[in-house]
């Protein structure tokens, strides 16, 4: 299988200060990659690297073509969702609003339809409030809502930045649930970025282990788990 | 109590230009938080273009949509040229700059056309219509309706269509925006280009009642900016029940204040003062949100 | 690398300066003098200006109806209550900044944009301000202000150099340019002192300044004070060097061009205004006499090319310099010297650690 997403020694950071200093990762079609370490390692510079937040050096590849000198928007145009730290939610609009903008660029108006009931299957509590502000949501809502608004962009993948963050338990562990079924029902690939290295290991078959701006580590998930030293050093549990 | 319908009704008729042009100066505030001084001046140059027009025979409802369309393109123009290249810059700065283009559009319309004032042809019929003793004219009928069209035509296209969604989305959450593939200097540059042509209203809706000249906008401005910031200076409902407050306040009081004359344009400041200092969201403004 | 803010005036520059405007008058028609009377009384409302915008990070667009202010308190003064004219302009200048230093304090709970909002519409609404009470401001009609003969003494001294009796216009030439040097000064202590130093650092951030123990309210409204002071003395200098007032005399644009003054000059600096005034004043003047000069041109276009030109240059210039130049004349000629000294003295390009002039202002 061909590498769906390829960083190629990557540096990047703001202003003077850097940040990556050479990550290489690479994610195939379809598959999960979860991308781990400690605060500041650099998961989330990695992500807006991808789709251009930040200037970077090396090489980044989706599917075949570089992403040098592409901007934002057209990164995300040639089939990246980025749900981003905060999520991204506009809350000064409306829940159907939001969604809205998930779908505003596709022009198949059919599956567009298709993948609304889907998402409302998924997430039945956004169709319940279709009209209202997207500020009255609670957290765990709004991280449904950025996750319904990327599958409505219908990405070949997408850069999920700590969807855990701040959600009680149980919300977490329906999300990724979410996460699963929607990675295994339309193939779409995932790169997560997460602090919770349990449930993301769970759920990829990959992993990459961050440790200030270098790839420390890097394995199938089940291996990472079962490494010991690994899991202590690194992962915290 | 006739002649005070009368008067309401005329305010209302005023109050839908200012309504326009403070429409205008919201949709550039919401797009980038910017207030731009430049509004009434290119209204005015756009007028300008729309007298032009007609003096080349077409007629005026030819001319309306053209200047309109051409308006669009100007602002679009002006933003790429002028505005995109700063758009980052302290808002001191940019205000400064369309203080500048202010000017600078003044002065070509000065230039192009002179100073002379112009009288431009209304394109409604002089009459009045008697409706149970309190007489309406078509003039102010007229403005009414073409203002309120508008208005809604651009209400309709902001809250209805795809367009208007990314545009608010733009506005509102430039980041969020670029990585749902919205395109957000364009998007910026569409809303010069709406606020330009929805200020041409503005400017050919006041030309048969003043005369035009370069600087026939420039107590409308005040007006506008009255409006704009009771209605909170954010919100486009806010800018239309402010112009026509604001419109039928100076009416009133041009009518019951004797001698008023020249100190309706200092209503105009006179609200402006009293709503930043008393009330600076605004009659609709959320609590203010600085944009960074 | 020393800090160009801290670096000693250069003294010689200095006194070069006053002895080019002192001795200026002597060489030029009077009539000259009393163009560059005209400039200097700009000078000082932009000196005024710059305190408020590039000191203290206020924006006014509306300084023109604090010279208003000024230029009628002491017509009104000296025309109906027969004072002394000059003894009017200290009270002129203190009115206005009383008045402005009230302005100040409502001013404080404006953002930014609100403030040039409001003082743009001040400026505009200023001259059917003045037609109102008609028979105090004289209204259209204005009010003429006689201009008074130089003393004895000036005369004197003045004849001895030049060989001719001094004119009034010579003689309001002198007073302006006193009253300029002891401005200057008193900005230039201001600037270098806490009260400047205060000032910028309030503009710079707030909060930050607040946090370190600026009173940030009480030098805002100071900096409103001052600078409505400055702008004071310069409308009744101006009321005297014109000769007479009206309504239509402190027009929307007279704001503009201070504006124009104070940041083609360069903010935040102390000769920037000078440089400011001189080219925002006679910018104007230059082209409406090189204009009709050019005969190859149709006298329709001379005319509307007069008319215009003023705005569309001064648009031009407003929109150019904010984009390339945001620290105005004194900004380049700082950098120009700067890059010259560096070249001879065989410096490397301190492109990191170099201090810029002065940090944009706006």
């Amino acid at each position: 299988m061909t590498a769906l997403l390829e960083l190629e020694n990557v540096r990047a950071g703001y202003g003077s200060t850097s940040v990556l200093h050479g990550v290489s990762l690479s994610v195939l079609e379809g598959q999960v990659v979860s991308l781990l370490g400690a605060n500041g390692a650099g998961k989330t510079t990695t992500l807006r690297a991808i789709t251009g937040g930040v200037r970077w050096t090396g090489d980044i590849r989706f599917a075949g073509r570089s992403l040098r000198r592409t901007g934002t928007e057209d990164v995300v145009r040639r089939g990246i969702a980025h749900v981003p730290e905060g999520r991204g939610i506009c809350t000064e609009l409306t829940v159907d609003e939001n969604l809205k903008l998930g779908s505003h660029l596709r022009r198949d108006k059919a599956e567009v339809a298709k993948d609304y009931d889907r998402v409302f299957e998924y997430f039945p509590v956004l169709k319940e409030r279709r009209r209202l502000s997207a500020s009255t949501l609670s957290g765990g809502e709004q991280q449904m809502l950025a996750l319904a608004r990327a599958l409505l962009m219908r990405p070949r993948l997408m850069l999920l930045d700590e969807p855990s963050l701040g959600l009680a338990p149980i919300v977490v562990r329906s999300i990724f649930e979410i996460i699963r079924s929607i990675n295994q029902t339309s193939d779409v690939a995932v790169l997560l970025v997460e602090q919770n290295a349990r449930i993301a290991l769970d759920l990829s078959s990959s992993a990459y282990v961050l440790e200030v701006g270098r790839v420390a580590v890097h394995g199938a998930s089940a291996e990472l788990q079962d490494n010991e030293s690994v899991r202590r050093s690194y992962l915290g549990y | 109590m006739q002649e005070f319908l009368q008067l309401v009704v005329s305010g209302i008729s005023t109050g839908a230009i200012f309504a326009s042009l403070a429409l205008a100066l919201v949709l550039i505030y919401n797009a980038m938080g910017l207030v731009n001084f430049a509004q009434g001046e290119m209204a005015m140059f756009a007028t300008f273009i729309a007298y032009t027009l007609v003096n080349a025979g077409m007629s005026f409802w030819i001319a309306f949509p053209v200047t309109m369309v051409l308006a669009f393109g100007g602002g679009i123009l002006i933003q790429r040229v002028v505005i995109r290249p700063v758009e980052r810059a302290p808002v001191l700065t940019l205000v400064i700059i369309t203080l500048g283009l202010a000017t600078l559009v003044n002065g070509v319309a000065g230039f192009l056309w002179g100073y002379v004032p112009r009288s431009f042809a209304s394109p409604f019929s002089p009459d009045s219509v008697d409706l149970g003793g309190v007489f309406i004219s078509y003039r102010d009928l007229g403005v009414i309706a073409v203002s309120g069209l508008v208005l809604l035509a651009i209400y309709l296209l902001l809250q209805h269509t795809t367009v208007g969604l990314t545009l608010r989305a733009a506005a509102h959450h430039p980041e969020a925006s670029r990585l749902l593939g919205v395109h957000v200097s364009w998007m910026l540059a569409l809303g010069w280009g709406l606020a330009s042509a929805v200020g041409a209203v503005s400017g050919m809706m006041v030309a048969p009642i003043l005369l035009l000249e370069p600087n026939m906008m420039q107590t409308i401005i005040i007006y506008a900016f009255a409006a704009a910031v009771l209605g909170g200076i954010e919100s486009p409902l806010g800018a239309v029940v402010g112009g026509l407050l604001v419109g039928v306040t100076v009416n009133l009081a041009g009518a019951y204040i004797p001698n008023a004359g020249d100190l309706q344009l200092a209503f105009g400041l006179g609200i402006i003062i009293l709503v930043l200092i008393l009330k600076p969201n605004g009659l609709f403004g959320r609590a203010a949100t600085r944009r960074v | 690398m020393q800090r160009i803010r801290t670096a000693p005036p250069r003294y010689w520059l200095v006194l070069l300066v006053v002895i080019f405007f002192l001795g200026f008058p002597t060489v030029i028609s009077s009539f000259l003098a009393s163009e560059w009377a005209q400039a200097l009384i700009l000078a000082i409302a932009i000196m005024g200006l710059n305190i408020l915008v590039g000191y203290s990070g206020q924006l006014s667009l509306g300084h023109g109806a604090f010279m208003a202010m000024g230029a009628y308190i002491s017509a009104i003064l000296a025309h109906r209550y027969k004072m002394d004219y000059l003894a009017t302009v200290p009270i002129a200048a203190v009115v206005t900044g009383v008045v402005g230093f009230l302005f100040g304090i409502p001013s404080l709970r404006l953002s930014p944009l609100y403030l040039a909002l409001a003082t743009f519409a001040l400026a505009v609404v200023t001259p059917s301000l003045i037609k109102r009470p008609a028979d105090l401001t004289g209204g259209v009609q204005g009010i003429l202000i006689v201009q008074p003969d130089p003393p004895q003494l000036a005369s004197d001294v003045f004849g001895a150099v030049t060989g001719t009796a001094m004119t009034s216009d010579q003689w309001i030439y002198y007073i302006t340019l006193a009253c300029a040097l002891i401005l200057f000064w008193l900005a230039w202590n201001l600037a270098r002192r806490r009260p400047g130093r205060a000032m910028r650092a309030i503009r710079d951030g707030e909060v930050a300044a607040a946090a370190s123990g600026v009173n940030v309210a009480g030098f805002k409204t100071l900096a409103f004070g001052i600078s409505a002071f400055y702008a004071g003395t310069a409308g009744s200098l101006f009321a005297l060097s014109t000769g007479f007032i009206s309504a239509d005399t402190f027009p929307v644009s007279l704001s503009i061009q201070l504006l124009v003054g104070a940041v083609v000059g360069g903010l935040a600096s102390i000769p920037g205004p000078l440089l400011g005034a001189i080219f925002a004043y006679f910018l104007p003047i230059g082209s409406n006499q090189w204009v009709p000069s050019q005969t190859w041109l149709p006298d329709q276009i001379t005319s509307t090319v007069k008319n215009a030109g003023p705005a569309v240059s001064y648009g031009v210039i407003l929109i150019l310099i904010m984009m390339f130049a945001p620290n105005g004349m004194v900004g380049l000629i700082r950098s120009g010297y700067a890059t010259l000294d560096r070249r001879l003295r065989g410096a490397p390009d301190p492109k990191t650690g170099q201090m810029p002039p002065d940090p944009q202002t706006v």
